[in-house]
């Protein structure tokens, strides 16, 4: 392992190296900042040289860095045939870069790795001529290199050095050339240039919680003869976060009240509490590992019925005017499983957070969520429900809804409705009940019983029945049979869907039709629509979108909402079935299992026999 | 036989050998006993156990240092090849070892794309008669022309119109599509359609917004590319390396895409070609990028992440987006593409 607490400020370093540059050129500084007084910074190359990613070159017989200074120097110089050599061993890629790894003392065993902090990558990009003339240099070359400058430092460490300005090649090959370097940084910043040494330092230890990033400029002054060029670059220094905040809890909310009634489903989310942390590690691919929560229990029956999601999310609070990065969580307590509707108990669960990368006794904190689970009882609003239904009405024509108080309420509560005849002879309708709508659709099952001359009222108990606790209410429902019996059309198809034209709609009947005659939606013949013309049993159940549990019967009822055949022509498709729009007039063939969305034929009749007389 | 690029004379970049390709190479190390061991000792060493632990052990060392000296270490693969993911997997099954984890940018793992723009634009001009002159037009949506010229194409029509109904098809109302269906025919359109087509359709330039909407809808993005969270840009890399297509394709376009200094696009040896090609060439895995928006000119693509909940790698994350949202190498080969032009290179 490398020496602990010791790091360098950057993770790449950079510097030009021309071809045949001599032995003992200087090329650059490394710093390393340090984690406690008493460190002293031992620097080390590493054995290899490495080309393009990172493939091992060959041994580094040409480079040297001073232990003490970290000043990386040409121990020999590397001319042509070195180069060409060392790029025949790069993989193939053009050799453009020569990384080495600098490591504070002691190395690591497997020298290949290089990771910050411990360990800094030098690229040195290599061009391919000897070293220019001062002359041929723009002020920019003397001042910086193009790969730009960036920092950073960890939070709560002591003060050091963490740059050096000058370009040690370009000042020894032009020694008369004279720069200086400038830090441009609103007063009061940490951070110090010495005009001297042109080192950059800190000035105290810094906190990220305060500020986290410095955007500041350095300026590089050069004096050629008798000109004097500025060049600016950006100087960004970024602090480094370590977990020194314990978390806390916003307002000083630690209790959430949660009620459990109709909604019983699992995965219900109950209540949800926030707990703030200043601190922005650990970060998001290892904070659910260090950030932990446990339901604190000892009642099996609590860790099975509930658990907890944490969803953490970065937020940015106001620190003196700058921005800084926090982290918020949010604990939700969700259903873990779903509750019978007889189950009635009030628990508070307790569940601990604990931040376990924080060094202080603090880093926990305990939510409770105070948790009532009320029974629900199943029964009917209304003592007896009331229905018609014509004389004429076909099979699979629904006439009504019967649902159980605060039905649109449940979640997770599988309640089926049945019927009970108290009419034997007229026994003629039928119920079936929606999944997760907890509603019961009623409809005619046979429609002779119906037409039935001594069947003027139908009598029925509805009973509604919860699966899991066979907890049951029951109401009674009366349907007056009304009309009179009107002949049925010849020829007609058994769906209203097959019929295309506004007249062969009206006069058939098809199943589903509540009073023997389909029904004609006109719709508003804007392109595809989902106000397509369409023939149908019932406007109020078809065509809506929904393929009902009435409908999914039998696919010719409303083949405008159930379909999963072939549409032809101008539509959108249902999301799982069905025509969600249609262009024109769309019609189906629920045999074929096929609908047709097209314009409507020509408007004028042909001329017929009789036009034809008359010219 | 042996895969050798077939160039066109003069375009080879300096310095490069013809590569053997993977399953080739595994073919010629079978055949030899030592090869073929060491190759085996490798495979064992690297199944079920982190790199650390791997390296530490003398034996598989040992081994990866025999290999190093084999067919199998500079051998490479094709986009699109037969057995491709075959061939990816014996890449890595060496270059794991090799490179360090936590390494930035990786070596891509395909022979590097020799073939340039103006091949394109070539071909371009003899299946549309007008040559690049047309997209100089002021009136025209070259995206909608793109569309057009697709369609007239049986190969690309098929396939344009098998990826859009799979991604189009809604599973149910908390489901849009079934993203991986989506995904692997976007896949197909893009490694068996010519880049005649496809480039036309995704780097097409706009004037006005409806064009640029259209060029944005190219992948179908509400199924290929958005999803309720945006996950953090560097879980999503790790997500992406775990899988050998998706990190050959990222390591691709970083070889092809990333910002060279020392060229005058900003590509690395000037070719936009090769970055068009490895940007199109993850289209369709977990780091599927797309345009943000449909500007028409401030042309910004990324995949769907973000940096929020970096902790201290924030600086690692920008570094990783910006590859993609502030990537002049990528901008120019898009704006390149878009006018007709590819720089003109003196071999």
């Amino acid at each position: 392992k490398a020496a602990l607490g010791l790091y360098f400020p950057r993770d790449t370093y950079s510097e030009k190296l021309y071809v045949d540059q001599p032995a003992g050129t200087p090329l650059l500084y490394v710093q390393a900042l340090r984690d406690s007084q008493q460190e002293v910074p031992r620097f080390q190359l590493g054995q290899h040289l490495y080309g393009s990613y990172r493939s091992q070159l060959h041994e580094n017989l040409w480079f040297q860095i001073h232990e003490d200074t970290g000043l990386l120097y040409l121990n020999r110089s590397l001319g042509w045939k070195d180069l060409k050599s060392l790029s025949a061993l790069n993989g193939g890629y053009p050799l453009l870069n020569i990384h080495l790894h600098v490591f504070l003392s002691p190395k690591p065993f497997w020298e290949n790795e290089c990771l910050w902090p411990s360990c800094a990558k030098v690229s040195l990009s290599i061009i391919n001529t000897t070293a220019p003339t001062c002359s041929s240099l723009k002020a920019r070359e003397f001042c910086f290199l193009d790969t730009g400058l960036s920092f950073r430092i960890k939070e709560n460490k002591p003060p050091g050095t963490f740059h050096q300005f000058r370009l040690l090649p370009v000042q020894q090959l032009c020694p008369n050339i004279s720069i200086s370097y400038q830090l441009i940084a609103d007063a009061g910043v940490p951070f110090r240039c010495d005009k001297e040494s042109m080192e950059v330092s800190t000035r105290r230890p810094l906190d990220r919680e305060q500020r986290e990033k410095y955007e500041l400029m350095a300026k590089c002054t050069v004096r050629m003869e008798a000109r004097e060029v500025d060049v600016v670059v950006p100087f960004p220094v970024t602090v480094y976060d370590e977990d020194d905040t314990a978390p806390y809890l916003p307002r000083g909310i630690n209790t959430a009240d949660a009620v459990v009634e109709y909604k019983r489903k699992e995965g219900t989310i109950l209540a949800k509490l926030t707990v703030q942390d200043a601190d922005v590690t650990p970060s998001s691919g290892e904070l659910i590992r260090k950030y932990t929560n446990t339901i604190v229990t000892s009642d099996p029956w609590v860790s099975e019925s509930f658990r907890v999601d944490h969803m953490p999310n970065e937020t940015t609070v106001n620190s003196n005017g700058s921005l800084v990065r926090a982290t918020q969580h949010e604990y939700r307590l969700v259903l873990n499983r779903s509750f019978p509707i007889t189950e009635s108990r009030s628990v508070q669960v307790d569940v601990l957070v604990n931040d376990t990368d924080f060094q202080g006794p603090e880093g926990s904190l305990l939510l409770h969520f105070n948790v009532t689970i009320l029974p629900v009882s199943i029964r009917f609003q209304n003592s007896s429900y009331s229905f018609s239904v014509n004389r004429n009405a076909h099979q699979y024509a629904q006439i009504g809804k019967i649902c159980i108080e605060n039905c649109k309420e449940f979640y997770g509560v599988n309640i089926v409705y049945r019927l009970q005849s108290l009419s034997s002879n007229c026994s003629a309708l039928g119920i079936l009940t929606a999944l997760e709508e907890t509603t019961g659709h009623l409809y005619v099952n046979d429609s002779t019983v119906v037409q039935r001359p001594e069947c003027t009222e139908i009598q029925y108990t509805v009973v509604a029945l919860d699966k899991q606790s066979k907890k049951q209410a029951k109401t009674s429902i009366i349907v007056v049979v009304e009309g009179t019996i009107m002949p049925q059309e010849q020829g007609c198809p058994s769906s209203c869907a097959v019929s295309k034209r506004r007249s062969e709609c009206e006069e058939c009947g098809g199943l589903g039709t509540l009073t023997g005659k389909c029904q004609w939606r006109q719709g508003d013949g804007k392109g595809i629509t989902k106000n397509y013309s369409t023939c149908t049993p019932s406007l109020k159940t078809c065509p809506d979108g929904v393929c009902d549990t009435v409908e999914s019967r039998y696919p010719a009822i409303c083949p405008q909402d159930c379909t999963r055949g072939e549409i032809i022509g101008g539509h959108e498709r249902g999301d799982r079935r069905g025509i969600k729009a249609g262009y024109g007039i769309c019609n189906c063939f629920p045999e074929e299992k096929k609908c047709f969305c097209e314009q409507e034929d020509d408007k004028e009749a042909l001329c017929d026999d009789v036009c034809r007389t008359v010219i | 036989s042996l895969a050798s690029p077939s160039s066109p004379q003069g375009s080879e970049l300096p310095g490069w050998r013809s590569p053997v390709d993977c399953v080739r190479a595994n073919e010629l190390c079978a055949a030899e006993a030592n090869c073929s061991s060491r190759y085996r000792t490798l495979r064992q060493c690297l199944a079920g156990r982190d790199r650390n632990t791997m390296l530490a052990n003398k034996e598989c060392q040992a081994a990866l240092e025999v290999l190093q000296e084999s067919p199998l270490y500079d051998c490479r693969c094709k986009r699109g090849m037969k057995k491709e993911l075959q061939c990816l997997q014996i890449y890595w099954s060496i270059h794991l070892g090799l490179t360090e984890g936590e390494e930035f940018y990786e070596a891509s793992p395909y022979e590097p794309v020799t073939s340039r723009l103006s091949d394109i634009f070539r071909l371009a001009s003899i299946f549309s008669g007008t040559g690049a002159d047309a997209a100089l037009s002021t009136k025209s949506n070259h995206c909608l022309d793109a569309a057009k010229a697709c369609n007239l194409n049986d190969n690309c029509k098929k396939l344009r119109s098998a990826y859009i109904s799979i991604c189009n098809r809604e599973i149910s109302p908390v489901e849009r599509c079934n993203r991986r269906k989506c995904h692997k025919a976007l896949r197909q359109f893009f490694d068996r359609v010519p880049s005649e087509y496809t480039y036309r359709m995704l780097f097409c330039s706009c004037r006005d917004q409806a064009c640029a909407e259209r060029r944005r809808q190219t992948i179908l993005p509400s199924c290929s590319y958005e999803d309720k969270e945006k996950p953090n840009c560097l879980d999503l890399r790790n997500v992406c390396r775990t899988d050998h297509l998706c990190r050959s394709r990222l390591a691709d376009f970083h070889a092809n895409c990333r910002v060279s200094y020392q060229t005058l696009t900003s590509c690395p040896a000037d070719n936009y070609q090769a970055c068009l090609g490895s940007y199109a060439g993850m289209i369709g895995f977990d780091m599927t990028p797309n345009y943000v928006d449909s500007s028409p000119t401030g042309i910004v693509v990324s995949p769907w992440c973000s940096c929020r909940g970096s902790g201290n790698m924030e600086e690692e994350c920008e570094k990783f987006l910006k590859d993609f949202t502030e990537n002049p190498c990528l901008r120019n080969a898009i704006q390149a593409f878009g006018n007709g032009t590819d720089v003109n290179i003196s071999p």
